[in-house]
């Protein structure tokens, strides 16, 4: 490194702690010039001054207890923190585990008559990211698929099941005492709902608010987090069981055309059951503490409206359909999500820069380069939602992140594929089964959807938080990090 | 077909990632049987509890488990730079399929032929592009009444019956115990342990010779319509087939049951045939694991062909049959077979033949094959074990293997495939119909 651009890094240091900490020591001088002030003063004036405003007793009391209520209504009508109590990742068992070779013959016997179609799906995985650990259904693994709804059922079932009995056995919770319960899966949506499903089975509350959210693409666990929050404020003292998936049965393409044959390729068996409290006494247990919620839409353009869209091709087969600009309205998204969250989350430093770069953007001249400013002084942790690796790369280079930043999402979307909704939970077990979250980390989770759509959630860790035996990573987390080729030649 | 209907078809593979990309080189045997492949049956009765989907699932976990130790037979076939097959281990699987069958397991048996017994077990000859071939194919078939058949067929390249066998003794163990008795091993054929004297030791061409004339031979007509026959030789049965073919009981140790049947074999279809000159041609095939000093466990081809000097036999006589037959397994020893692998290796370049089958009947020696001891599961029984190694060309295949558990320690199974007429004719010739009449487990 050069001795210029060391020098640089001082200054922006320097520069860094004089703005974030103006705030803190402002008061000081302030404070020393009153104290100097009231001392100069003989203490009979203060006495004279006091007895002039003639306070009587009835007076004194009035104004003390409007102080207290005050206080009160102040203190009652903050938000009550919302705690994430614990999460639990399904992992699927071993025979459902899918090698790239299998997949590319299955590929190949499928579309045997659109061979162009094979390569096709081939040089996508060869690029994908994806490992040789990636998990399918049962019912896609036939020569060729046909999966009915009861195969879809049978999914929902065992990923579901398994992780709420997971959440239920690490937390003690019983699930008679879950009063708030929200369901999300995109692109499965029986009757009953998928949370219906739930209550049946595990004897819910009678008057448990339940709700299902469908349709709303791979951001919607944070979408789900966001309505938990919600109804916690207005039936404080709860707790909320959010499950995050998508079934990946009823959702296979069995066309040949390009543009829908990706989702196949990447999507895979995955699911999430999340706690949520703002009970006080969980404040002593829980993982973390939620800090923000930003949802950003771009549905109202057009074209950002239409890149990711379920429709029948030509020969009326269904598929979810990738436009090409994909990756363009996501750094959009991305942008607008960011301007709304800097301010929440930026230090003061870096937010005076930003301002400083568009005012002169603005005025003097168009053609400066626009500041970006740096989330690594905000954020101890990213959890990029593993979509592919195109969504990581932009998001790395959009942010300028470090490897070992994105290093949770790149092995989540290596080990475990895209599991829609629920990946961001994976890399987040991934960051604890390294033992790298500390107590006060602020982990900042990011996921795109169909819509288009751009959410974050901020958390911050609330108490130290060891590896455990349990987990998804729980067997293999000494393998990783491994270095996932450019392209992985079979 | 009513008979059989198949369900799906989807792919196994092992629980765990194996060195992916390593490469696995045949040995001089196994590329010789480039041309043929083995299809094997297991037949199971089922007790009255058991759920069909329950068993294919547990079946299916424990093919998964199994399948770790074996890398080979996931991998795939590739050529190396001198066009010779190698196995590139890729993790890719094992292709396995689901059948219903209508009525029981037992009255399938009582009335499945050759072309019925072969739907109970999926063969598809390699694709265009072999590395998306698999090398191994199962079939689990459940018969709607009860009972079940798990079907292997696999490329001759790999795996010889014997390996064959044990790769499905390894599938019934993991699934019953959850581990291998006798995991397998995968390397090259073992080097000549002592240096050749060759002052002292006169060389055993006797294998050689045959294969050469195999290899060099003229390629076989291809034989029509072939049929199997299935006989069931009980203890009782076979002895006095082995009393037969050796009379004379202080003239050395008593006959092997596969001599004696052998032996039999011989004369008879000698006799069908309408041979003149003497017996017809005769090659045994049998295992020569031991002798090179390998165990069970060796996975690839250690079977080798013997062919039998006939000169001398009396057309009718199954004891001076048997007696060459004798003869000819003697012969097979460390020497002639390390001669054999070693003169193979040498004439390197040579494209394998057509079929090993040659101008000979061939009889194959399995009868010390474990085939009934590890059931997948406590509910299932044993109930029969049919074996074929493909395609019949030539004169026709004899195949010895053991006989199901309580037939006694020398009963035996044969398989004869022969031209459909031939076999017509075996059922009818007078040996065996009246002297010994095993008992006819499936006709042609």
């Amino acid at each position: 490194m050069d001795t210029r651009s060391v020098k640089l890094k001082y200054v922006k240091l320097g520069y860094q702690y004089l703005v974030n900490s103006v705030l803190r020591f402002l008061p000081l001088p302030v404070m020393a010039v009153v104290a100097i002030h009231v001392a100069r003063v003989s203490p009979e004036k203060i006495v004279t001054v006091i007895e002039s405003l003639h306070l009587g007793r009835l007076q004194v009391t009035c104004s003390s207890f409007l102080v207290v209520f005050i206080a009160t209504i102040y203190a009652m009508s903050k938000p009550r923190s919302v705690y994430l109590v614990d999460y639990a990742c399904f992992k699927p068992p071993v025979n459902f585990r899918v090698a790239f070779a299998t997949f590319m013959e299955h590929s190949r016997l499928i579309l045997k008559d659109n061979l162009k179609s094979a390569d096709f799906q081939m040089r996508i995985l060869e690029r994908s990211g994806l490992g040789e650990e990636t998990f399918l259904p049962r019912a896609i693994q036939y020569i060729p698929p046909d999966p009915t709804m009861e195969d879809a059922l049978d999914e929902a079932d065992l990923v579901i099941f398994s992780a709420i009995d997971q959440l239920l056995e690490k937390t003690g919770i019983k699930p008679k005492d879950i009063d708030i319960l929200i369901v999300n899966c995109s692109l499965f949506s029986p009757a009953p709902s998928l949370s219906a499903m739930v209550v049946n089975r595990y004897k819910m509350r009678s008057n448990i608010k339940s709700f299902n959210l469908s349709g709303m693409g791979c951001s919607c666990s944070l979408i789900s987090i966001n309505l938990a929050k919600d109804l916690l404020q207005v039936h404080p003292n709860g707790y909320a069981l959010l499950v995050s998936t998508e079934i990946i049965t009823p959702n296979y393409y069995r066309g040949k055309e390009r543009a829908m044959l990706l989702p196949n390729c990447l999507f895979r068996m995955g699911c999430a059951a999340m706690l949520l409290s703002n009970k006080r006494r969980e404040r002593q247990r829980a993982k973390y503490r939620l800090l923000h919620v930003v949802r950003t839409h771009r549905g109202a353009d057009d074209k950002a409206y239409r890149c990711v869209f379920e429709e029948e091709d030509a020969q009326g087969k269904v598929g979810i359909c990738l436009s090409k600009d994909l990756m363009l309205i996501a750094a959009e998204a991305l942008k607008t999500n960011i301007t709304t969250i800097g301010p929440l989350v930026l230090p003061a430093s870096e937010q005076l820069l930003f301002l400083f770069s568009l005012i002169g953007r603005k005025i003097f001249n168009p053609k400066w380069k626009p500041y970006i400013p740096d989330f690594k002084q905000a954020f101890d942790h990213f959890c990029i939602h593993a979509g592919g690796r195109a969504v990581i790369d932009e998001l790395q280079s959009n942010l300028e992140l470090s490897e070992k930043h994105v290093e949770g999402s790149r092995m989540t979307l290596h080990r475990f594929g895209n599991t829609s909704s629920s990946s961001l939970w994976y890399e987040l077990s991934y960051i604890e089964a390294k033992e790298m979250m500390m107590k006060g980390d602020r982990v900042w989770q990011i996921a795109f959807g169909s819509g288009f759509k751009c959410n974050s959630v901020v958390w911050t860790c609330n108490r130290p938080i060891k590896a455990t035996t349990d987990g998804p990573w729980a067997h293999c987390i000494d393998k990783y990090p491994v270095h996932i080729p450019e392209i992985l030649k079979l | 077909m009513g008979e059989v209907a198949y369900i799906s078809k989807s792919t196994a593979v092992s629980s765990k990632t194996v060195q992916l990309g390593k490469l696995y080189s045949l040995s001089v045997l196994d590329r010789l049987m480039e041309n043929h492949h083995i299809r094997m049956v297991y037949y199971f009765r089922s007790s009255a509890g058991m759920v069909a989907g329950d068993l294919i699932r547990k079946l299916k976990e424990s093919i998964t488990e199994m399948l770790v130790c074996y890398p080979v037979v996931t991998g795939r076939l590739v050529r190396n730079d001198e066009g010779k097959w190698m196995v590139k281990s890729n993790d890719a699987g094992v292709r396995i399929s689901e059948a219903r069958a209508k009525g029981s397991v037992e009255s399938w048996l009582q009335k499945v032929d050759r072309e019925k017994e072969l739907l109970l077990v999926y063969w598809e000859s390699m694709l265009h592009k072999p590395y998306f071939w698999s090398t191994f194919y199962v079939q689990l078939t459940i018969f709607e009444e009860g009972g079940l058949a798990v079907g292997l067929s696999c490329s001759h390249l790999l795996s010889d019956p014997i390996s064959a066998s044990t790769f499905i003794r390894a599938w019934a163990e993991i699934a019953l115990n959850g581990n291998i008795l006798l995991p397998p091993f995968f390397h090259p054929l073992p080097p000549r342990r002592l240096p050749i004297n060759r002052a002292q030791e006169k060389p055993n061409t006797h294998f050689i010779n045959g294969y050469k004339s195999i290899i060099e031979g003229l390629n076989p007509v291809q034989a029509h319509n072939v049929k199997t026959l299935t006989l069931l030789f009980t203890d009782q049965i076979a002895q006095s087939c082995m009393g037969l073919a050796q009379p004379n009981t202080n003239m050395g140790p008593s006959p092997s049951p596969f001599q004696a049947l052998a032996g039999l074999f011989w004369v008879c279809i000698s006799r069908v045939r309408g041979e003149r000159n003497g017996l017809m041609g005769l090659s045994i095939c049998e295992d020569a694991r031991k002798l090179i000093g390998l165990d069970k466990g060796f996975f690839g081809n250690c079977m080798v062909y013997n062919k039998v000097d006939g000169a001398g036999v009396e057309p009718n006589s199954i004891s001076q049959a048997a007696t060459a037959v004798g003869e000819a397994m003697v012969r097979m020893n460390y020497e002639g077979i390390m001669g054999l692998i070693e003169w193979l290796e040498s004439s390197n370049g040579q494209s394998p033949p057509p079929s090993m089958d040659g101008d000979d009947l061939i009889c194959i020696n399995l009868e010390d094959s474990d085939l009934y001891s590890a059931p997948f599961d406590e509910c299932l029984e044993p109930l029969h074990v049919s074996c074929y190694v493909e395609p019949v060309v030539g004169r026709g295949k004899v195949l010895v293997l053991p006989s199901p558990l309580g037939e006694g320690p020398m009963g035996r199974v044969v398989m004869v495939t022969l031209p459909e007429d031939e076999v017509v004719k075996l059922c009818e010739d007078d040996l065996i119909k009246r002297i010994f009449s095993p008992i006819i487990l499936m006709r042609a």
